[in-house]
């Protein structure tokens, strides 16, 4: 196997030269804690003051609204536990399609006593506006809504969403993990409360990310130990991770626009390309409102695995949409949610494209996919699946 | 990669892969909860697997599974393939992971129910 082309950028993204060069000098000489008032504790809050300014610039958020954490995970559970935990009780509007990290935190506020709607989606995975207003309750404190779906890309009305949230004086909160750095978010212009993003979706490090929480929202901590991030997340902040991240958002700054344009083009070569050669398949998610790089395609009658496997072995990385764990296969939750039958929600196949995918290594893709489908259809029983 | 070169060239290059017209015996297994299926015929010969083909539907090692058996029971006698063991499939594969043991189970199930609608037809 010679050529390698990574086509799952939605799970991890390696990280920019640029922002490994910016984080190196903080494993060594600029090492102090940020809470020190030496000098050596002064320097690195500086680097850390650097990169809440870049991220709260690329936001159109004020720096003392950005909270640095360890993962997307995190900010999603400080985000929507925060804002529950601060009121009590109520209702709380999120959607099916969720990541686990807001789901199963839904469903933990269950436990506790909340109410939870989880909205519909429809078979593009797009969420109904009228869908959000009909679910208002009075008691309702709370709406997360994710800005796109990493398994299909599809991007909600946030901005709509965020405008009669406002309206009612409920708490919006994001999960833009999947769209932070790929498309334009301004938390005044949509309303937004809270916003989850993460870095190593961009081109910065693994274990570090953040959430924007608006001045004057009212959240309660769920980590508690010093007085870190103004008292809102303790623990000595990650201070190599978050000159990545900041670093990373400058450098999204710059791309990200160019970058937009080139992907959406290369994802839809992909999708074209497929299509034209290979029988019975189709795309998941909007056809157009869609984070860029994003290609699900779903092959009737195949296994995800067989395909991702096959692919595996031309070195090229992709991702299924089923997941067969310990012999129970489970088609993705987010495909039932939209409607997509299980003939081929079995089969769907995800290509997350990013900065270093060419027009060759699409091409490649469409030449090898072709030939594995084939093989794995010939194997079919004839009447099953 | 977390399998073996063996399940690897199998599932890359399947044999005796497709339909068999008018076999001496032919059975099939489903794994419950995953999907997985493997369909095996058989064409007998004094009682033996003088020709194997298999029909697959599954994640790679369940393809390569049912390829590495085609050829593990080719020439055996029939009676003894009622008794196949899926730890003797995983065998001929160099071994599976933990989660996909389920890969032998379901092609070693299919060739047993071959080899038992052989004897049945042979005895009818």
């Amino acid at each position: 196997m010679s050529r390698r082309v990574y086509l799952d950028h939605n799970a991890s993204t390696p990280v920019h030269p640029e922002v490994l060069a910016e984080m190196v000098p903080y494993f060594g000489d600029v090492f102090g804690n940020p809470s020190s008032v030496h000098g050596f504790g002064r320097a690195a809050r500086e680097a850390v003051d650097v990169a809440r300014d870049r991220v709260a610039t690329f936001l159109c958020a004020r720096p003392d609204e950005i909270v640095f954490t360890s993962g997307g995970t995190e900010s999603d559970n400080f985000g929507v536990k925060g804002l529950a935990w601060a009121r009590g009780g109520g209702h709380v509007i999120t959607s099916k399609i969720e990541h686990h990290a807001v789901l199963r935190t839904c469903q933990a506020l269950e436990a506790q006593g909340f109410d939870v709607t989880y909205l519909p989606v429809d078979e593009t995975g797009m969420i109904d506006l009228d869908d959000v207003r009909r679910a208002l309750r009075p008691d309702t404190i709370a709406i997360s809504i994710m800005h796109a779906n990493s398994e299909v890309g599809t991007i909600q009305p946030v901005r709509a969403i965020g405008a009669l949230a406002r309206e009612r004086g409920i708490a919006f909160h994001v999960d833009a993990v999947q769209t932070f750095g790929k498309v334009e978010i301004d938390v005044e212009a949509f309303n937004i409360d809270l916003l989850s993003f993460s870095g190593h979706k961009i081109y910065g490090p693994k274990g570090v990310a953040g959430l924007y929480i608006r001045k004057g929202t009212k959240m309660v901590s769920v980590q508690h130990g010093g007085e870190h991030e103004r008292r809102r997340r303790a623990g000595t902040e990650n201070v190599p991770g978050i000159v990545g991240l900041g670093k990373a958002v400058e450098v999204r700054a710059r791309e990200m626009k160019d970058e937009a344009v080139r992907l959406t083009a290369l994802r839809d070569r992909l999708w074209e390309g497929v299509r034209a050669r290979v029988p019975d398949v189709r795309l998941n998610g909007h056809p157009t409102e869609r984070v860029p790089g994003t290609a699900n395609i779903a092959y009737k009658n195949v296994e995800s695995e067989s395909i991702v496997l096959g692919l595996d072995l031309k070195g090229i990385a992709v991702s299924a949409g089923s997941a067969c764990t310990a012999g129970s296969v489970e088609p993705s939750y987010v495909l039932v949610a939209m409607g997509v039958p299980l003939e081929w929600a079995m089969g769907a196949v995800r290509a997350s494209l990013g900065r270093s995918t060419t027009a060759e290594d699409i091409d490649y893709v469409v030449e090898s996919v072709e030939p594995i489908v084939r093989k794995l259809r010939a194997a079919l029983p004839v009447g099953a699946a | 990669m977390r399998y073996s070169p063996t399940l690897i060239e199998h599932f890359l290059n399947p044999r005796n892969m497709g339909l068999m017209r008018d076999p001496d015996g032919t059975g099939e297994d489903e794994f419950e909860g995953c999907g997985d299926l493997a369909r095996m015929f058989l064409r007998l010969q004094d009682g033996r697997a003088a020709e194997v083909r298999f029909q697959s539907y599954g994640c790679g090692p369940t393809i390569a599974a049912a390829s590495a058996a085609s050829e593990l029971i080719a020439g055996r006698a029939v009676e003894e393939l009622v008794n196949l063991k899926a730890r003797e499939v995983e065998d001929a594969l160099d071994g599976l992971p933990d989660d996909r043991k389920h890969a032998a189970e379901v092609v070693a199930g299919a060739v047993r129910a071959a080899a038992l609608d052989a004897l049945r037809r042979r005895g009818a």
